[in-house]
């Protein structure tokens, strides 16, 4: 087991490094930002003296490992744009994209576990076809949409729920709706796949055989078999959450990492970019790591270590 | 010897004008307004001051010595008077006396040593992005605590026309918390003194008590202001009342806007000035003075400004109402393809000719893309032939910025702007745009244009102090500039619309309606 683990971190540190890689040659391909800094007039002397200032008249190469060195120290340099410490810019905005996409991976499971258990057990019934048109909703409406559909309804239609903002629990919930509809359709298949198989086993008919009533044998005994593919879906899910949340967080004017790094791309806020997709891939590797670990614990079967 | 005084008259003379548009201040202020914005400075430091979403911001909380007033004029504000001496016409000075009384939201008085501190901060390239507006400043000189001059190398009207350049900055206050400090909790003189701010959510601000205009200022206690970049979004939160005030109603929804029970709503014209500008540097039909004027006779602009932005418009033709240069007899270019076919074939391309038209697509003034896309289009039926060429605000700005090596718009037209404050000042623009591409020199930085006639006369408007004699060159320009079309075929100001709950919220877009984000006079119905 901890020589899995060891494995999967060096994957997960050369996976980051190569993001870290990729994404300082891609953002220094996008052009200069320095031009978008100064004021159209500025003397050509005010930008390359800028240029100077931010290390971008250096190699490549040179920037790179500055940028390395102060990354292994916890330091991602400063925001062209906010003139503010990176890391603080984006570890204040973390935490609220991380709580959303929490939100709207549970949403997704409230929906998709029993929607996929329940069609497996019913299956053709009207409650699998329901199910199924439901999930399919989700995926055929892109989040935006979703996202404004929802404050017409629940804002000011019905005024159930605020608009925007983050200040409350309440204020979660339309955007975890609408970040978590989408894999909703995926997930139910899966878990539908997969309960469908498992109900066709030998262990199931057995328990039937000797009276293990319906409701634990379904919840407790075939759910958990069929449990795997969806943790492994939810890895990847949660992932891409956390890094696509930005539609979402400029619908419901969300505080979120997402919206602080597109926006930082767009004005070719390079330090701010580059921290920005090194926290997400970090993220992602973090939760495909605990995803792998956790396949041990919900089936026995698995072992790392063997 | 000139000699310009400004006395504080025109302060006076303002606020008898318009002192009732705003609700007078109560002994006592109270109340709590939330108003959201789709956009947000990036600091608060007006010494970082790099674009005009920063004014959202800063414009609360500091001030500057003298400020637009709602008639255009510019009033003394922090300068009580100010003047300029040209007895020696090749080094003018400018002296300034403050107004006596005013106080930082700390309770420090303002004296020409926070000036003097403001000014150095300002013309710090590692600090200001904007270093260069202080370059023609020789030196600072204290004369007391509410006098002091500014001894210019030689003479520079961008400090005139800029409000006097220099922001309130309290010296002590910002020795005691550092750079750092200072950027989280801001301190100036304005109308708002800061409380706290989470960037990319909201800023809240508190009415400062000890302001030194009574007569204009916040008539209630807190201000909130929240930070909602989604168009729909603002507008449901005014509908669901968890805003009180929103700014910029997206055209598309104005009428509903307009139409909904308890709300009132304000339009004006915005800071930006929008341009089909034409590369005439390479050899091409753009260089022929007839091409130009039929592309400006070829798009119907108003039909455009009706259709795509639903009258969020105002075409303007060089330069617009009530902005220094305005020339009242020249109008924008009227719809007229017969004529715009017949100057194109007098140009010998009877058969129009194919032309590579760039466009940006990044979300900048609203619909800006159709915008362009129209533009091309209408161009496409008399004969010139757009390729569209998208791009993305980066490249766009890239595409547009002159090097030395070379002119990357390579013959073809920009969908362009410009904004140098409200009301815009046309000279320090057009000697980005109009001037010819000198390297080294700061001028062109953004030209398509090589006559050395326009640089002649740009540079003698920028380096004329006096505002009368400026006037009068800058629309002598303005009239030659629309004869040649050239530096741009000048279109529309997008208006922008405001929309807030009247029942409960007294508003006025005071001093200057570029200001109007400054919520320089806001407060509760009925608390007046």
């Amino acid at each position: 087991m901890t020589r899995f683990v060891l494995r999967r971190v060096g994957q997960g540190l050369f996976s980051i490094l190569g993001a870290s890689v990729i994404i300082f040659i891609i953002t220094r391909l996008s052009g200069d930002p320095v031009v978008l800094m100064l004021p159209p007039e500025a003397p050509d002397a005010l930008v390359a003296q800028m240029r100077e200032r931010l290390g971008l008249d250096l190699p490549i190469w040179q920037q790179y490992l500055m940028f390395l060195r102060d990354a292994l120290t916890g330091d991602f340099g400063t925001s062209y744009r906010w003139e503010m410490p990176v890391r603080e810019l984006i570890l204040e905005r973390l935490p609220a994209t991380v709580y959303l996409a929490c939100a709207a991976l549970i949403f997704s499971l409230m929906l998709s576990i029993p929607f996929g258990v329940l069609s497996a057990v019913r299956r053709g019934s009207w409650f699998d076809r329901f199910a199924k048109g439901v999930a399919m909703l989700g995926q055929a409406m892109p989040n935006f949409w979703v996202g404004l559909l929802l404050i017409i309804v629940f804002a000011i239609g019905l005024e159930w729920l605020p608009a925007y903002g983050a200040d409350t629990p309440k204020h979660v919930i339309l955007p975890a709706i609408a970040l978590g509809w989408y894999p909703v359709a995926a997930q139910t298949r899966i878990v539908r796949s997969a309960m469908l198989d498992v109900l066709d086993s030998d262990f199931i008919r057995m328990g039937r055989s000797v009276g293990v009533p319906e409701g634990l044998l379904i919840w407790k005994y075939a759910f958990r078999n069929a449990a795997v593919p969806l943790v492994t879906m939810m890895g990847v899910y949660f992932a891409s959450m956390l890094g696509g949340a930005f539609v979402v967080e400029v619908v419901f004017a969300w505080p979120g990492l997402g919206r602080t790094v597109v926006e930082a791309l767009f004005a070719r806020d390079f330090p701010v970019v580059q921290a920005g997709v090194l926290f997400a891939a970090i993220m992602f590797v973090v939760a495909n790591l605990l995803v792998d670990l956790s396949y041990g614990l919900i089936d026995p079967r698995i072992r790392h270590d063997r | 010897m000139s000699r310009i005084r400004k006395g504080a008259g025109a302060v006076v003379l303002s606020c008898a004008l318009f002192g009732g548009l705003a609700a007078p201040l109560s002994a006592e202020v109270t109340g709590q307004l939330t108003v959201a914005l789709a956009a947000e400075s990036t600091t608060m430091d007006p010494a970082k001051y790099s674009a005009g979403v920063d004014q959202y911001f800063i414009g609360t909380m500091f001030e500057t010595l003298v400020k637009p007033m709602p008639d255009g004029t510019l009033a003394n504000w922090l300068a009580e008077s100010w003047s300029v001496d040209e007895t020696n016409p090749d080094k003018p000075i400018i002296d300034v006396h403050i107004r006596p009384g005013v106080t930082f939201h700390n309770g420090d008085p303002l004296t020409s040593a926070d000036y003097e501190f403001a000014y150095q901060r300002q013309s710090d390239p590692s600090v200001s992005r904007w270093s260069h507006f202080q370059a023609n400043v020789e030196r600072f000189e204290i004369v007391d605590d509410l006098h002091f001059r500014l001894h210019f190398k030689k003479p520079d009207s961008s400090y005139v026309s800029n409000y006097l350049q220099l922001w309130a900055m309290p010296k002590k206050y910002f020795e005691e918390v550092g750079d750092e400090g200072f950027g989280k909790h801001p301190v100036g003189t304005g109308p708002w003194k800061f409380v706290s701010r989470k960037v990319k959510e909201e800023l809240k601000l508190e009415a400062y008590d000890g302001y030194w205009n009574q007569d204009h200022r916040p008539a209630v206690k807190e201000l909130t202001v929240k930070i909602i970049p989604e168009d729909l979004t603002r507008v449901a939160a005014l509908q669901t009342g968890e805003v009180d005030w929103i700014d910029n109603v997206p055209p598309a929804m104005l009428a509903d806007v307009k139409a909904l029970d308890g709300v009132s709503t304000a339009t004006m014209p915005a800071g930006n000035h929008l341009f089909l500008d034409m590369d005439t540097i390479p050899e091409g039909p753009l260089q022929k003075t007839k091409v130009r004027q039929a592309i400006a006779h070829g798009i119907d602009m108003d039909a455009i400004i009706e259709s795509v932005l639903f009258g969020q418009g105002e075409r303007y033709a060089e330069v617009a109402k009530g902005a220094t240069g305005y020339v009242p007899e020249l109008k924008p270019f009227d719809y007229d393809p017969a004529k715009a076919m017949k100057l194109l074939a007098e140009a010998g391309y009877p058969k129009g000719f194919d032309i590579n038209c760039y466009n940006l697509i990044t979300p900048r003034e609203p619909n800006m893309k159709e915008m362009g896309e129209a533009m091309f289009a209408y161009l496409g039926t008399i004969g010139v032939r757009c390729k569209v060429v998208n791009l993305e605000y980066g490249a766009w700005i890239n595409l547009g910025r002159r090097d030395e090596k070379t002119d990357q718009l390579n013959g073809g037209l920009l969908s362009w702007m410009w904004g140098q404050g409200v009301p815009a000042d046309p000279a320090i623009a057009w000697g980005g745009h109009l001037h010819s591409y000198q390297p080294g020199h700061g001028w062109g930085s953004y030209s398509h244009v090589d006559d050395p006639e326009f640089d002649r006369m740009i540079e003698d408007v920028n380096a004329t102090m006096n505002p009368e004699a400026r006037a009068e060159k800058l629309q002598a320009i303005a009239r030659r500039k629309h004869e040649l079309v050239l530096g741009g075929l000048t279109t529309y100001q997008p208006l922008v619309t405001m929309a807030w709950h009247d029942d409960k919220v007294s508003y006025n877009p005071w001093p200057y309606p570029g200001f109007w984000r400054n919520f320089q006079e806001i407060g509760l119905k009925g608390s007046d």
